[in-house]
């Protein structure tokens, strides 16, 4: 995924709406009547959030069915996340390292020095 | 998930280490300390490859070498704020990153330390993503997670 391609995953998950529709197409494809449902918001409304949702590559719409489904695009939607989940890694692995460094240097200065 | 102090569009890591706080801020500033934990599992800090000059302005430079193939990710930061032995912040050259680690004083010589990261993207400056983007989608990753093992909340 590009840095450009990134940007634009994450502007689209900064609303609580579009993660909420994200969240949904998780468990299964959905017409945008089934998403609009548990929204007070009109079909319209809901159709721009996946418009922007569409224009970011984390969905994508059949184009031949008749009520045309929402699908949610995995591999774009993990790479975002993956974006997170890489610096919390990092911080993870980093502080275990650390966490055995502090354990080695308080139990036996002494004896380290003659190892 | 608790993270009473983190600010709209932080990314929060908190450990607690069965150490007194001196001791594991001094392990955040020496690079005889830095070496035998800041690269993370399959590469290594080499000591002599790390600067650290802990004072406002001062460079904090590290390289980070891949075991398996060789391949080196340096790390080019600038101290920001230095309160010894309570508060670091940095930030990174290349990302503008800004890194903010808080050392609290525990019971029994233990110290939480919390990471507090920003690495907002271009496009996340906006109105629209101050209203916690991050914080938001790290919790969402998680609810996913779930969603995914098939344990809907």
């Amino acid at each position: 995924m590009t840095e450009e391609r990134l940007d634009a995953a994450f502007t689209a998950l900064a609303d609580p709406t579009r993660r909420a529709i994200i969240a949904r197409l998780a468990q299964g494809d959905a017409t945008v009547n089934e998403l609009a449902a548990p929204f007070e918001m009109s079909l319209p409304g809901i159709s721009k959030h996946l418009k922007v949702l569409e224009r970011c590559g984390l969905i994508s719409r059949s184009r031949q069915a008749q009520f045309r489904p929402c699908h949610l695009e995995s591999a774009e939607l993990d790479a975002a996340i993956e974006w997170i989940e890489e610096h919390r890694r990092v911080w993870a692995e980093r502080f275990d390292r650390l966490d055995e460094h502090l354990r080695n240097i308080q139990e036996s200065p002494v004896e380290k020095e003659d190892t | 998930m608790n993270v009473p102090h983190a600010a709209p569009g932080d990314l929060e890591f908190t450990r607690v280490f069965d150490a007194p706080r001196e001791l594991v801020f001094a392990c955040m500033i020496q690079p005889e300390h830095l070496t035998h934990f800041w690269g993370p599992h399959g590469t290594s800090a080499p000591v002599d490859r790390i600067h650290v000059d802990p004072r406002p302005g001062g460079r904090f430079e590290t390289v980070m070498v891949n075991d398996a193939d060789g391949s080196e990710y340096p790390t080019r930061a600038t101290y920001v704020e230095v309160v010894e032995p309570e508060r670091l912040v940095w930030e990174e050259a290349h990302t503008a990153m800004t890194v903010t680690a808080t050392f609290i004083d525990l019971d029994g010589a233990r110290t939480e330390v919390r990471i507090h990261q920003t690495n907002v993207p271009e496009a996340m400056r906006s109105s629209e993503a101050q209203a916690g983007f991050l914080t938001s989608l790290d919790r969402f990753a998680a609810y996913l997670d779930q969603l995914h093992d098939g344990s809907t909340p």
